[in-house]
């Protein structure tokens, strides 16, 4: 036990987690920019409809194109000081009921620079889908004085563009609208100019100054769903499924949906913040018409509005609708207009659009479906040896062991810490042995630190991102002084690929895969800021300060903690106010505290400024150096090798950042503004593309990011950040993951258990029972909490989460189907019960229960001591609880009675789900494993089901080297059958594989044996168990023992 | 299947020459259990837990028709099971059913030839009984060097209680002696006692001639009629009320902040010219002590015309630091008066207080905002202080004639008690030490006072067996619990 400042430690803590909890809501809010400080979006909300009077002109077939002109109604109008110039509009059509609508400045009128495009999002074989527009036809629609142009775009659906005002919109049949762009009139466009003289674009937020050189540029415009009783999408928010109206009536905080990256420090949930991603596309979905789905492929800075029915209730403008809409504002800082519109009718033709355009999510590995255990930081090789034997002694099974951070070399990544890791290969070898594998983490910040061979190549190369003035931009990260290579850049990002090729990242072995986190990218010095600080009282009343424990390392070390104010919490007048600033550990003694710096607020610019008393530090800390570190140690983790002050600047509100300057510069002079939110992605997909190339082109990478961006599902699997051990965050994993799986993202989790703070046992096990059914399924925990693995909470809980581990691991043959399902269509492992039930309105807010699947129901338990659970099974057909067998009704709630061994969940009634029933290590060692059918019949006896099996590792697959079985079962007989006869592929996976017991659900007992064809053998029918298991379990009929290979075609006849 | 189980008997073949062979309905069943299935053998067997049944057919068909594995004690199919690895050369062990036909030592769990398993139980066992030999050696030197340490014990214990014994006679006797000296020295002290205030009453009143005096002398203009007895009256008043007066003045004060302390100093020397008058006034003092003499009586005999409010003010002023050169004065006098004598003592005392001043400046200085610790520290000084500051004003205001005597007896006494408390001292020590728990046999003894350093990685773990655990790292020192 250390006993020095325990105590201290325990006291300041239990303070801070008092004030902290009090005051979180109320002003994290107050942290980010809301849509009032970003003067885009304060403009553009302040429209009015019909603001707009642009007019289509110029109309005309071009390349397959329709294109027109964009201009005012009296473009000659003399006493226009800044005349508008015509913008181009051009509207392509693709297969599967795609339309693209582009808009840009002309450049025949020379703007001052090429407005930014996305580049490399849009996947190749997308453009290939091209339907070349031969002709247009043009006819007066309803009461309009002028025409419209009409082109054909998929079956019964046209593409009208109005001529004026300017509209565009997609109909379906008998013209009833589907979606359409600028109905209210909000577009606008503000095109690039040169600054006049005297004209001021600087924009200033807390303190950060951005330069804004080319002045406003952005642009907005309203999108209206047609038919809809909800919108869905527009990752990542913690917020519901559906989204809530954020303006009109009855909205008490206007704030619009935010699409902005940044590494949020406990973000909370039912905020329409904007956090670690950006998907900017929305899903509607409604009774009348069905579904369909809008995609704006622009990179900036957006903000998002769904108006709640009745919101221009003012502007009495008529809009043409008969239905019920739902209408929305979308504004971004610049770019262009690149926009899709989907048109359904179904849930999953809307994904399947959607992907086409973006790409389907990457086949993982199999080893990634299987659980991960991750922690910030398994401490050292000692450490994982003792936790990998731990799983083994608890014959829990685990794929994946995870590094995070402190494995390196003073956060340089691709080094080791070789004192606490001396034998880096030797320790993944070991883990490998039994089929696991290892991911450490690398992040996009590079240490500025000259002998540093990355960071010296880089600089050598100009690969850094640059600041506005033209020099590599500095930044402030976990290793202190950082820089970030600019992945935009398609050579830089092969240079980095190149960095984990084996001989290029010492340490590493074909095991080892790669997370990829801050990649947003996060920067504590950057213009927006996060966190920092709540307050913290030993005596009196302190700042409201609180700095993140994870942010900055040399935060952990000299934790800053205001210790004491002359005067209140928040400054007012211009008198200096002064505080202490506490060495985290030690927090309570305001000794320590001034020993390590001083606190104050400069009188003049109201800064807060730390000063570091290195001198009374050095001699005073000797009985405290352990918890702070040696003043060497110290001083570089603080990066004041000169200096005596360290500025904290942002405080009060703001005080840390998490991101780059808008003014950045990347390759072609291209603003960091344009670009912000697919800087994770190229990052990413720079990864990605490096463990491809590791393994010479055959093995599927498997990283993890945090960042994400239409595309991200190409690259591997995403997480939704740092969230907390609270119930609240538990409930809201669902819709997040149900959110990023329609816009296309499947390989999704959250951290089980909460990465913030200690989850009590109960949480835990619900964490793990429902993460279990999560796409992405891997625990992970924060520096400062305790340990957590399964078996630190008694027996019986290490018994529950393995229990939930293990029926992840039954269901892994079904899940690897699932993904693969994914993988060529885009439609989700885990779907909101809307997707597969699309014509049941009693599931389309529903968020608390999911499908895995089109076969498995999950209802979440998000309440502590629950012994109830309210779960509406979808109506159509019943469902077979998977606890106990028996079939529940559909279309009704049913109040289920919930133990703590487990969470609802149930099988639909005709489906058929493949398990493998073995226990093992790792998923790995289950490969020749003998399968588990369990048939779930329907009213009418008949069920029916699929399974995808491949090598799990290279990229045969995609030539043909999988086995696709679909098993049906009516008349009494099952039947398996390959899904893929033709067998194109020159390659072949064969498994020898067989099928040892198959489970009939709904199916009455009786008859005692069952014919299998072709090999005219016969397999006994009993009653066995539903699970193997420890106690009792329910008994079923099952076919023992048919042993018939999973490769094959064959039936089974129940006689 | 039938390939499978030739491959089995092949494997059998293989590894069974020194271990009972366990046919394919055995396999993986612990010898003790083997009854369980044979008992039974007639028709069908009982899972464990009373769930199911199953026939002898049913018994290892890798098929899992008991959930809790007693069916399918020899394969993978029940998640429950559990595996008996005879592990022939080497001990058998008990393993999950998920392990096998994936890797058990002996490799009789991989019997399905999905992975080739060498046979490493002969390796591991010959690894495992050298390590017992090891242990065996281990232990064998261990108890050579208990026994070792039982005897060197031994001698120790006697040593060290023979010592005791004498330390404890000799106590006795210095004990008595230390009585009869400090006998001596109160009687000595009363003496002493007396003398000093007779003499200090004296010099107070000479004192206050002298201010007087100085008074008559700084306001000439001034109603003499009315300033002169006032003067002279307070400090009559304020010798009778604090007795032993400034030295434990000064420490006291010492202990309320460092900061008053320099401060009263500091005061004192602003007032420039009124200071220089004093060091006048002192030199005068030196020249000629006779003259003033005579001056004390008349003065002595006006203090009571003095009112209650105006004496309050005068005591009150001595905070206020109007009045403290006459303090610095008051020592500077003793010491003029008696140079010969407490010049030694003196400077001491005077060095240490400069020392002390210098620190407090300092300390005062780095800790600047916080008070908590200055005042603690202050405390320390302050007592510390204030004891020397005593003995050395004490050696000043001795008689002269009785001077060597009593420092003679003062000094034997101080010698004695301080050789008494080194030898009590010594005698816990030891007695605490012979009464720690060594081991039944006191093998342990030798181990007092004795460290044990390991180091791990940046840690270096120091044991001290009877004291503390540390651990340390740099120049940092974690107790350990």
């Amino acid at each position: 036990m250390r006993s020095v400042s325990l105590y201290h430690h325990l006291l300041c803590f239990s303070l801070l987690l008092v004030t902290h909890l009090t005051s979180v809501s109320s002003w994290k809010r107050d942290e980010f920019r809301n849509c009032n400080q970003t003067p885009f979006c304060k403009r553009a909300r302040s429209r009015k409809p019909g603001s707009c009077s642009l007019i289509a002109a110029d109309v005309s077939i071009s390349d397959g194109d329709l294109t027109a002109k964009l201009i005012p109604p009296n473009p000659e109008n003399p006493e226009d000081q800044s005349p508008i110039n015509p913008l181009i509009l051009t509207i392509s059509v693709y297969q599967d009921g795609v339309l693209r609508l582009k808009i840009d400045e002309d450049p025949s009128f020379d703007p001052p620079k090429k407005r930014f495009e996305v580049p490399d999002v849009i996947v190749p074989e997308f453009l290939e889908k091209k339907l070349w527009l031969q002709r247009l036809s043009e006819e007066v629609i309803g009461t309009d004085s002028g025409p419209s142009s009409v082109v054909y775009l998929l079956d019964e659906y046209e593409a009208v563009l109005r001529h004026d005002p300017f509209e565009v919109f997609v109909r379906g049949k008998g013209g009833k609208r589907v979606l359409s762009l600028n109905s209210n009139g909000l577009f606008d466009f503000e095109q690039l100019r040169v600054k006049k003289e005297g004209e001021d674009w600087e924009e200033r937020f807390r303190g950060h100054t951005d330069t804004r050189p080319y002045g406003p540029q952005s642009i907005s415009f309203d999108v209206s769903f047609y038919g809809a009783d909800f919108v869905y999408g527009i990752p990542e928010h913690a917020t519901s499924l559906a989204l809530k109206p954020t303006s009109g009536p009855g909205v008490e905080e206007s704030e619009p949906y935010r699409l902005f990256n940044l590494d949020v420090f406990e973000y909370i949930h039912e905020s329409p913040f904007g956090i670690y991603g950006s998907i900017p596309v929305m899903i509607s979905h409604g009774k009348a018409r069905g579904t369909s789905g809008f995609f704006w492929l622009n990179a900036a800075e957006m903000q998002i509005d769904v108006l709640g029915s009745g919101w221009d209730a003012e502007s009495g403008i008529a809009l043409p609708s008969d239905q019920s809409q739902i209408d929305t504002l979308w504004m971004s800082e610049a770019g262009v207009v690149d926009a899709f519109f989907f048109v359904g009718p179904g849930p999953k033709d809307v994904v399947r659009q959607y992907t086409s355009v973006t790409g389907t999510p990457a086949m993982p590995q199999f080893f990634a479906t299987a659980y991960h255990q991750c922690r910030w930081n398994y401490r050292d090789e000692e450490d994982v040896a003792q936790v990998d034997s731990k799983f083994d002694e608890h014959d829990i099974p685990y794929d994946v062991l995870w590094l995070d951070i402190e494995h390196t070399d003073g956060k340089r990544y691709f080094t080791w810490d070789r004192v606490l890791f001396p034998h880096p290969e030797e320790m993944q070898n070991k883990l490998a042995a039994k089929g696991r594998h290892m991911v450490t983490i690398v992040d996009p910040h590079i240490k500025r630190d000259e002998s540093f061979h990355l960071h010296k190549e880089a600089t050598q190369k100009g690969y850094y991102v640059k600041d506005a003035t033209g020099k590599d931009y500095d930044g402030w990260c976990w290793p202190g002084s950082s820089s970030y290579p600019d992945m935009l850049n398609p050579e830089i990002r092969s240079w980095w690929a190149d960095k984990f090729l084996l001989e290029n990242y010492v340490g590493s072995t074909p095991s080892l895969y790669i997370w990829n986190d801050m990649n947003e990218p996060s920067v504590f010095n950057g213009p927006e800021s996060n966190f920092v600080c709540v307050r913290m009282a030993c005596r009196g009343v302190l700042m409201r300060v609180r700095l993140s424990f994870r942010r900055c390392e040399w935060l952990r070390r000299v934790h800053f903690m205001v210790l004491r104010q002359a005067k209140k919490a928040e400054p007012e007048g211009n008198e200096p106010i002064t505080g202490l600033v506490g060495v985290r550990e030690g927090l309570c003694s305001e000794t320590l505290a001034e020993q390590a710096a001083q606190f104050r607020v400069e009188k003049k610019t109201r800064r807060p400024v730390v000063v570091f008393n290195r001198d009374s530090l050095a001699k005073k800390s000797r009985g405290i150096s352990h918890l702070i570190g040696e003043e060497e140690e110290l001083v570089d983790a603080v990066g004041m090798r000169n200096l005596e002050e360290f500025q904290l600047k942002e405080w009060v509100k703001t005080k840390m950042t998490v991101t780059m300057p808008r003014d950045a510069l990347h390759i072609g002079g291209v603003e960091h503004r344009e670009l912000h939110n697919a800087y994770g992605y190229y990052f990413h997909m720079a990864t990605a593309d490096g463990l491809v190339k590791r393994g010479d082109g055959k093995v599927r990478p498997f990283v993890l990011s945090r960042a994400i961006f239409p595309g991200s599902q190409r690259h591997g699997a995403i997480w939704t950040g740092d969230n907390t051990a609270e119930w609240e965050q538990l409930r809201v994993s669902v819709p997040m993951i149900l959110t990023l799986g329609l816009t296309g993202i499947t390989f999704s989790g959250a951290d089980v258990g909460g990465f913030f703070g200690n989850p009590g046992p109960e949480l835990l096990v619900r964490w793990y029972q429902l993460g279990a059914y999560y796409p992405f399924f891997r625990a992970h925990a924060h520096h400062d909490t305790k340990r957590r693995e399964p078996w630190l909470f008694g027996e019986r809980n290490t018994e529950l989460m393995k229990e939930a581990i293990h029926i992840r691991y039954a269901l892994l043959p079904y899940f690897y189907t699932l993904f693969r399902e994914a993988n060529t269509t885009g439609v989700p492992v885990m779907r909101p019960l809307w997707m597969e039930f699309p014509a049941d309105e009693a599931t389309f807010s529903n968020d608390e229960a999911f499908m895995v699947g089109s076969s498995l129901l999950v209802q979440g338990v998000f309440t502590e001591r629950a012994k109830h659970a309210s779960v509406y099974l979808p109506s159509g057909q019943s469902w077979y609880y998977l606890n106990s067998g028996t079939a529940y009704k559909g279309g009704r709630t049913h109040k289920m009675e919930v133990s703590e061994e487990s969470i609802p969940a149930f099988q639909r009634a005709g489906t058929i789900i493949p398990r493998k029933d073995r226990f093992r290590r790792s998923s790995t060692q289950m490969e020749n494993d003998p399968y588990t059918l369990v048939i779930a019949l329907n009213s009418t006896q008949e069920a029916e089901g699929e399974l995808y099996i491949d090598d799990g590792k290279s990229f045969e697959f995609a030539k043909g080297a999988y086995i696709h079985r679909r098993f049906v079962f009516s008349n009494g007989k099952l039947t398996s059958s390959n899904t893929s006869p033709s067998a194109s592929g020159k390659s072949r996976f064969s498994s020898d594989c067989v099928i040892e017991r198959i489970i009939l659900l709904g199916y009455s007992p009786g008859s005692k044996s069952a014919l299998i064809e072709p090999a005219n053998q016969k397999a006994e029918i009993e009653l066995g168990p539903l699970y193997l298991r420890n106690g009792r379990s329910p008994t079923v009929v099952t076919i023992r023992k048919p042993n018939v290979r999973i490769a094959d075609n064959w039936t089974i006849q129940v006689l | 299947m039938k390939l499978r189980l030739t491959f089995l008997f092949f494997l059998l073949a293989l590894i069974g020459r020194s271990a009972s062979v366990p046919s394919k309905d055995l396999l993986g069943i612990a010898p003790q259990d083997e009854i369980y299935y044979k008992a039974s053998s007639w028709g069908t067997i009982k899972c464990r837990d009373g769930s199911m049944k199953f026939t002898k057919s049913q018994l290892n068909d890798d098929f899992c028709d008991c959930p809790d594995g007693t069916d399918e004690p020899g394969t993978s199919a029940c998640p429950n099971g559990k595996f008996y690895c005879r592990n022939a050369g080497h001990a058998p062990l008990s393993i999950y059913s998920s392990r096998v036909n994936d890797d058990c030592c002996d490799g009789s769990d991989e019997y399905n030839g999905n992975v080739k398993c060498s046979n490493t139980c002969w390796e591991a066992g010959k690894f495992a009984r050298e390590k017992l030999k090891k242990k065996i050696a281990t232990y064998q030197g261990g108890v050579t060097l208990r026994k070792k340490e039982i005897e060197q014990a031994k001698l120790t214990i006697a040593k060290d209680e023979a010592e005791l014994s004498k330390l404890k006679n000799e106590e006795k006797i210095l004990k008595e002696l230390v009585q009869q000296l400090k006998e001596h020295k109160e009687q000595i002290e009363k003496a002493e006692e007396k003398e000093r205030l007779q003499k200090e009453k004296e010099e107070t009143e000479k004192k206050e001639a002298e201010e007087a005096q100085r008074e008559k002398s700084k306001s000439m203009e001034e109603v003499a009629s009315q300033g002169q007895p006032v003067e002279s009256a307070n400090h009559d008043k304020i010798g009778l009320l604090e007795d032993s007066p400034s030295d434990q003045d000064m420490g006291e004060q010492s202990t309320d902040s460092v900061a008053e302390v320099e401060h009263t100093d500091n005061s004192g020397n602003e007032d420039v010219p009124n200071n220089e008058e004093q060091e006048d006034d002192a030199k005068k003092e030196e020249e000629s002590p006779v003259a003033y003499e005579s001056g004390p009586d008349s003065v002595s005999k006006e203090p009571k015309s003095l009112s209650k409010e105006e004496l309050g003010r005068l005591v009150a002023s001595r905070w206020t630091g109007e009045n403290t050169g006459e303090q610095t004065r008051e020592v500077d006098a003793v010491k003029d008066d008696k140079p010969e004598i407490s010049k030694a003592p003196t400077d001491a005392h005077d060095e240490e207080y400069e020392g002390y001043d210098s620190e407090t400046e300092d300390d005062s200085q780095r800790y600047n905002d916080d008070d908590d610790e200055e005042e603690e520290r202050t405390e320390d000084f302050g007592e510390e202080n204030h004891d020397d500051f005593s003995s050395s004003y004490k050696s000043v205001s001795d008689d002269e004639l009785n001077l060597s005597e009593a420092a003679h007896v003062r000094k034997e006494y101080d010698d004695s008690s301080s050789k008494l408390s080194k030898i009590q001292s010594r005698i816990s020590s030891l007695t605490k030490k012979l009464n720690h728990d060594f081991g039944p046999e006191k093998e342990f003894y030798s181990f007092y006072d004795k460290c044990f350093e390991i180091k791990q990685s940046k840690y270096v773990y120091k044991i001290c067996p009877f004291k503390q655990a540390s651990q340390e790292e740099g120049h940092s020192t974690t107790r350990l619990g």
